[in-house]
């Protein structure tokens, strides 16, 4: 201990404060402090060994022992080894014959040398002991340290996560579009608040088959067949339907679905939105219906100039033919007769009938059809076309169109555009029979055979059906009940039907609307 | 058995039938011949126009569509011109506003072909009676204006006050006469007027727009 002061105050000269400070605290931690751990133990050991070494057999040290061993324990290899000394200087001093002196008698020695020798081992032992757990203990604090330090990570990173999903959620909340989520069978999961709200239902009612319950029922076939599709491909699903709101009301909407895939590739769940297209799609109806008026309209006129026009050219050889008549009867029957103007005029009459005649065959080319065509066609094949061709104008229009279509039908020769375009007349004028009628409005368009090469086709509606008196005209030209009708429609079916060796003709249906049917022969 | 126009015989009240189709011409103008009117063709409103003149007396019969000018234009064109001979239209098909406005234009009839020879007949006399009235209203302005023509400048203006109902005394003060020269202008006046009463002075004066004297034109 005197020693340590001593190399202490040689530096002590030339030693800046804050060496002197590391080596104050160096010279505390190696110093003093095992010196004062070892001295206190060691005086504790012998003020207990004083009044012990009479009841005990001489000579009396295991309380240096442990002594020795607290030391080593608390103060560290150090104090163990400085107790060490202090007790065997004091064992020698006080205890081993000659007593009071530090010399060691003969018989004593070995028991000495063994106590010490007992002391060094009890000191590294206990001294490594101690280092050990020390070693333990910081490891173990470390590691909860660690511990702590990552708990709080994963805390901040969880927190994290649920902000940005909370964030994310009312991204789709905010969004006015209608969102759903699916699992990867196709079973909803989630719907956005829009949605839940225009369907007037909770997402957990939608799971599985009830999700079609809110598609239009003559959309629903389509709409099960794209998804069951889009499920089985993986691919993007879209298509327009109608879907119905919370007041009972369809809407058209565009419901456009992606897939989301997980990392081994296989999809994780579907994505789905709703966009809500009514506006655009009453504004394309309204439009298609301005452009059937237009179209319409434009037939009618261009009808009815060449109606003036030909009436025109026909009035105008017959206002000379009879103003000639009469001014014939007039010659004739002034006194006296005047036969030779009377005859002259007679002649211009025959000339002006020639020209009113010339006038109608003129007529009859203008409107004589050219070649004819003939092609090998399937009569189903164009009323499903038809069918494809009307579905908009049976949506606008709230007419649900069934085929009944015979599968056993031969392919016959006749002219497809024309045969297609009398279908469509008798489908349109369907259609149009039943706008006065209670929904449901349903269309059928027939087809069989019809005894050997001939097929029947027949379109039946569910209107009112055909008044006698109307019955007996529809046929004819320029007969319309329309009030912007042509009354051409029917008359240009029939002739057209009749140039294919058939027959076009209206029946009363038992539902009681009618049945406008016609037959084509195969032609020989 | 034709009641055929009375004035017929006696004046050449002519039928100026314009249509550009020869055979309706002809069928037309046969016909009038054998009821024993005078008939005169054109094939063009231009040909009508060409040959007009204010002895032409009797109607037009006008096809109201002509190549190169519709019936309509023309009969505007004539009222424009001071033709004022009675139109009587004929149309293979007319329309209701094209018939109320040649109508509105003052046409006599509007005939539809083919159409019967009673209503051409009917319409023919209609128009021949329209054109006799015309033509005698005509020739009774036009001798009023002759006498109105022979007046003085002294004589028209005392005229003008007699007709407004002026004393002789007040006329002398309006024009610083005596009274005994206003009598004689006035004696003038109903002499070159032949005019038997002042009524009937006043009645000559309203017919051909004699403007009558008030206070505000002398001032």
């Amino acid at each position: 201990m005197t020693g340590v002061t001593r190399i202490g105050s040689v530096y002590d000269a030339n030693m800046t404060g804050a060496e002197a400070n590391r080596l104050s605290r160096w010279a505390m931690e190696y110093g003093l402090k095992p010196c004062a751990i070892a001295g206190c133990f060691v005086v504790v050991a012998l003020l207990w060994t004083f009044p012990l070494q009479h009841l005990i057999a001489y000579p009396f040290v295991f309380l240096f022992f442990g002594a020795v061993m607290g030391s080593a324990w608390f103060g560290g290899f150090i104090a163990g080894f400085v107790a060490v000394l202090m007790s065997s200087l004091l064992i020698d001093y006080f205890f081993v014959p000659p007593l009071f002196s530090i010399s060691v008698a003969k018989d004593s020695q070995s028991f000495f040398a063994a106590f010490i020798v007992c002391a060094i081992a009890i000191t590294v032992v206990s001294s490594a002991r101690k280092r050990a757990e020390n070693a333990i203990r910081i490891a173990r604090d470390q590691l909860e340290a660690k511990v702590q330090a990552r708990t709080a990570e994963l805390q901040r990173s969880n927190l994290e996560i649920r902000e940005s999903e909370r964030q994310l959620r009312t991204l789709t909340e905010a969004i006015p579009q209608q969102i759903w989520r699916t699992d990867a069978a196709g079973c909803i999961e989630y719907c956005n608040q829009h949605l839940c709200d225009y369907l007037g239902l909770r997402t957990e009612v939608l799971r599985g088959e009830e999700f079609f319950t809110i598609i239009h029922p003559e959309d629903k076939a389509l709409f099960r067949q794209g998804w069951q599709a889009a499920l089985a491909n993986a691919g993007m699903f879209e298509i327009e339907v109608r879907v119905r709101g919370a007041d009972g009301i369809y809407r058209w909407f565009l419901v456009r679905s992606i897939p989301q895939r997980s990392e081994d590739g296989r999809i994780a769940r579907w994505y789905g939105i709703h966009i809500d297209i009514e506006q655009q799609h009453s504004a394309q109806q309204s439009l298609v219906q301005a452009q059937d008026d237009l179209t319409r309209l434009l037939r009618t006129l261009s009808m009815a100039e060449m109606a003036a026009s030909i009436a025109h050219e026909l009035n105008q050889p017959l206002t000379a033919v009879v103003t000639h008549a009469y001014a014939c009867r007039e010659w004739l029957q002034s006194e006296p007769a005047n036969v030779e103007k009377a005859s002259a005029t007679a002649e211009k009459i025959v000339q002006e009938s020639t020209r009113a005649s010339v006038v109608v065959s003129r007529v009859r080319a203008l409107f004589r059809k050219e070649a004819q065509v003939r092609e090998l066609t399937s009569l189903n094949q164009l009323i499903r076309e038809l069918a494809r061709l009307l579905r908009d104008e049976a949506i606008r229009r709230d007419v649900s169109i069934r085929l009944e279509l015979a599968d056993d039908l031969p392919q016959l020769e006749m002219d497809p555009v024309q045969i297609q375009q009398v279908l469509l007349n008798l489908a349109i004028n369907g259609m149009d029979a039943m706008t006065r009628v209670a929904a449901p409005r349903e269309l059928v368009i027939r087809s069989e055979k019809h005894g050997e090469g001939e097929i029947l086709v027949a379109v039946e509606d569910h209107g009112s059906g055909i008044a006698p008196a109307i019955a007996a005209r529809m046929f004819e030209p320029f007969f319309s009940t329309k009030p912007h009708g042509t009354g051409m429609g029917l008359a240009i079916c029939r002739s057209i039907i009749e140039a294919h060796d058939g027959l076009l003709w209206a029946e009363d249906s038992a539902q009681g609307g009618a049945i406008l049917q016609f037959t084509v022969r195969a032609q020989s | 058995m034709i009641e055929k126009p009375e004035t017929s015989k006696d004046k050449k009240e002519t039928v100026f039938i314009v249509d550009d189709d020869e055979s309706i011409r002809e069928g037309l103008s046969n016909f009038l011949e054998a009821v024993g009117i005078a008939a005169k063709c054109y094939s063009t409103a231009e040909g009508f126009s060409a040959h007009w003149s204010e002895a032409m007396a009797g109607c037009l019969l006008l096809d109201a569509r002509l190549p190169g000018i519709s019936g309509v234009e023309f009969q505007e064109r004539l009222s424009k011109l001071g033709i004022k001979i009675p139109v009587i239209f004929m149309t293979a098909h007319g329309d209701i506003p094209m018939v109320r406005k040649v109508m509105k234009a003052g046409a006599v009839e509007f005939l539809t072909k083919p159409f019967q020879k009673d209503e051409l007949l009917h319409a023919v006399e209609q128009a021949f009676a329209s054109d006799r009235a015309r033509r005698k209203e005509e020739a009774i302005l036009d001798s009023i204006r002759a006498r109105l023509d022979s007046l003085t400048t002294r004589e028209r203006e005392v005229m003008g006050m007699v007709t407004a109902g002026l004393l002789n005394k007040q006329i002398a003060g309006e024009l610083n006469l005596s009274e005994i020269t206003v009598k004689l202008h006035r004696r003038q006046v109903m002499e070159k007027m032949r005019a038997g009463s002042l009524a009937e002075l006043v009645k000559m004066c309203e017919r051909a727009k004699e403007p009558s004297w008030s206070v505000h034109l002398s001032e």
